[in-house]
């Protein structure tokens, strides 16, 4: 499931960043999350225990669902963390 | 610890929402120098979030562009120089007796002392647990509204709503203006609980006119409303694919056989909100049980002065209330800290004063319209995970009950439950409500989760305070708080 861009709402410049290997088109100044969201990327994380998918739950740093390591860093909030160019993330942990 | 000294500041404000945007506007007026801190990478908290990629203008749906418009005009006023607006900063610790605030942010950890500082962290959207709600898909209603707002991004298709209260109807028109197919709103409330309610409201015109006009775009988009429902399971393996509805009795209890099923992508919940009393809580300030809204926030006097000296609460922190209080709590917090460092604030507190017991009377009358039912708990089957960080289940913490746990820091021990990541966020609240109707205890008799530093995760060295290249860190260095290794 992609999520959708509303056409009508002009949007920023293109940037890409390597998610998992993968390059994706994202525009500045929006969340890692909402990239992964367009790029239909709906799992971000999975449970520690379970291994149970989880994705983008509070939309605001609080429930730590949308965990994904950026640039080597771990546990980065992709919800309220802005993309930069070229950044490589790594989901699923 | 290793003792730093700290930056200095009169005033310091935790949150640049409608709360604290409003405190430090006011506050830097009257001629005070104020530190603005904001865990987020702009300020307007989640109410006033503004769009990354476009002023805003017109093309966002109408309902959406007036808040923008509203939080734009706020947070033009923290361009003024006397405020320092430092975002991506966390206030992760306080100590109440020298009013000294724990920062991080990715430059690094520091403290900052300041003679006044007002706590405005806003509030946490509350779900309910039920089979499937960890699903990707599901996500909360707000979190919905941000990546409109903020990024005009739908994240989904064909979305369910559920939950009890205003914010659910809201984000529905938001989500049709935007072009997304609403399958249902599912509302806790029966229909005849819903008039009721809202007769309540007769006093306040404005507050019925906005109900009354969300609820008719509604209608006319034909959108399905299922008064006297709960969202009861969420369909799918690896993302959601379904849901599944209940009609509930009056206590929230769901009756078998109602079942009703939805083809949708995308799931938003919204049962309530809990207030952010993290910091108030670690500083000692006294909490108080806000009977309207059946959660613990943070007791101030008419100034909004928490039990500590020198410290305020304005807004969410202070009790459920809304933007409109908050903005209207943030001012005469502004004003209060000003005026007691000697400087004139811009307003008339008194006429403050007023104005906020009238807003909070209506806060409080919606407060009591939208509680959550205890009757709900029962969507939590033994096998569904209450605590979504150590995936506690609801069984465990019911055997845990049986067991004669009837407080919430007795069950973090005996489950985990309350120990992951969040923290307690997602899960402190519905524990409550489990152990309430378990017990049979009053919600008002079951306390929160113990508040602790780091109010949220940060890297070991920055709890353990700054470290060398030839420092070793010793154990006692980090036993002060839980933190996540950076690397």
């Amino acid at each position: 499931m992609k999520a959708q861009r509303i056409s009508k709402i002009e949007h920023g410049t293109p940037v890409s960043l390597i998610v998992n290997g993968q390059e994706i088109q994202a525009q500045a100044g929006e969340s890692i999350a909402a990239a992964l969201l367009a790029a239909g990327q709906r799992q971000i994380s999975q449970n520690s225990k379970s291994r149970a998918p989880r994705g983008y739950f509070c939309g605001m740093g609080m429930c730590f669902e949308c965990v994904a390591t950026v640039d080597g860093v771990p546990n980065v909030r992709t919800c309220i963390t802005e993309v930069t160019p070229g950044c490589v993330v790594e989901t699923g942990s | 610890m290793i003792p730093r000294k700290p930056d200095t500041t009169e005033i310091a404000i935790v949150g640049a929402g409608p709360a604290g945007g409003a405190a430090a506007v006011t506050a830097a007026r009257a001629g005070a120098s104020v530190t603005v801190l904001d865990e987020y990478a702009r300020p307007g908290g989640q109410y006033y979030k503004q769009p990354v990629h476009t002023d805003g203008g017109p093309s966002y749906p109408h309902s959406l562009a007036s808040t923008i418009q509203q939080g734009r005009e706020l947070l033009e006023g923290l361009s003024h120089p006397g405020i320092d607006l430092q975002c991506n900063t966390l206030a992760w610790n306080i100590s109440a007796d020298e009013l000294v605030l724990d920062l991080y942010s990715p430059a690094g950890a520091r403290a900052l002392q300041a003679q006044r500082i007002i706590l405005c962290a806003g509030a946490t959207e509350r779900a309910v647990p039920f089979p499937g709600w960890t699903l990707p898909g599901v996500i909360m209603a707000g979190a919905g509204q941000l990546m409109l707002k903020a990024h005009g991004l739908l994240p989904g298709k064909t979305f369910l709503l559920a939950g009890t209260g205003p914010l659910l109807q809201l984000a529905a028109v938001q989500l049709l203006e935007a072009g997304a197919q609403i399958a249902a709103l599912v509302e806790l409330r029966s229909r005849t609980e819903f008039l009721k309610s809202a007769a309540h409201l007769w006093r306040y015109p404005d507050k019925l006119g906005q109900g009354f006009a969300t609820l008719q775009k509604l209608l006319q988009a034909r959108v399905p409303i299922k008064f006297g429902h709960t969202i009861a399971q969420a369909l799918g393996e690896t993302e959601v694919s379904g849901a599944v509805i209940m009609r509930v009795d009056g206590d929230g209890q769901p009756i078998p056989g109602s079942e009703t099923r939805f083809e949708v992508d995308t799931i938003c919940l919204n049962y309530g909100f809990t207030p952010a009393t993290e910091l108030p809580r670690i500083a000692g300030c006294e909490q108080y049980f806000d009977q309207d809204y059946a959660t613990y926030a943070t007791a101030t006097n008419d100034s909004l002065e928490t039990s500590i000296a020198g410290i305020l609460a304005a807004g969410e922190t202070r009790g459920m209330g809304g933007a409109e209080v908050a903005v209207i709590e943030g001012q005469l917090a502004g004003s209060v800290a000003a005026q007691q460092l000697g400087f004139s604030p811009p307003f008339d507190q008194n006429g403050l004063s007023d104005k906020r017991l009238q807003a909070r009377a209506v806060a409080a009358s919606l407060g009591k319209m939208f509680q959550l039912k205890p009757g709900l708990c029962a969507l939590a089957a033994d096998d569904v995970p209450v605590c979504r960080c150590e995936e506690v289940s609801a069984g465990e913490v019911r055997a845990a009950i049986r067991n004669g746990v009837v407080q919430l820091n007795q069950l973090k021990p005996w489950t985990r439950a309350g120990m992951g990541r969040c923290q307690g966020r997602i899960c402190g609240d519905i524990l409550r409500q489990i152990v309430a109707a378990e017990t049979g205890l009053p919600l008002s008799e079951i306390q929160p989760f113990t508040a602790r530093a780091p109010v949220k995760p940060v890297p070991l060295e920055v709890v353990g305070g700054p470290v060398a290249e030839t420092d070793t860190l010793t154990w006692e260095d980090h036993v002060g708080g839980y933190g996540v290794a950076r690397t």
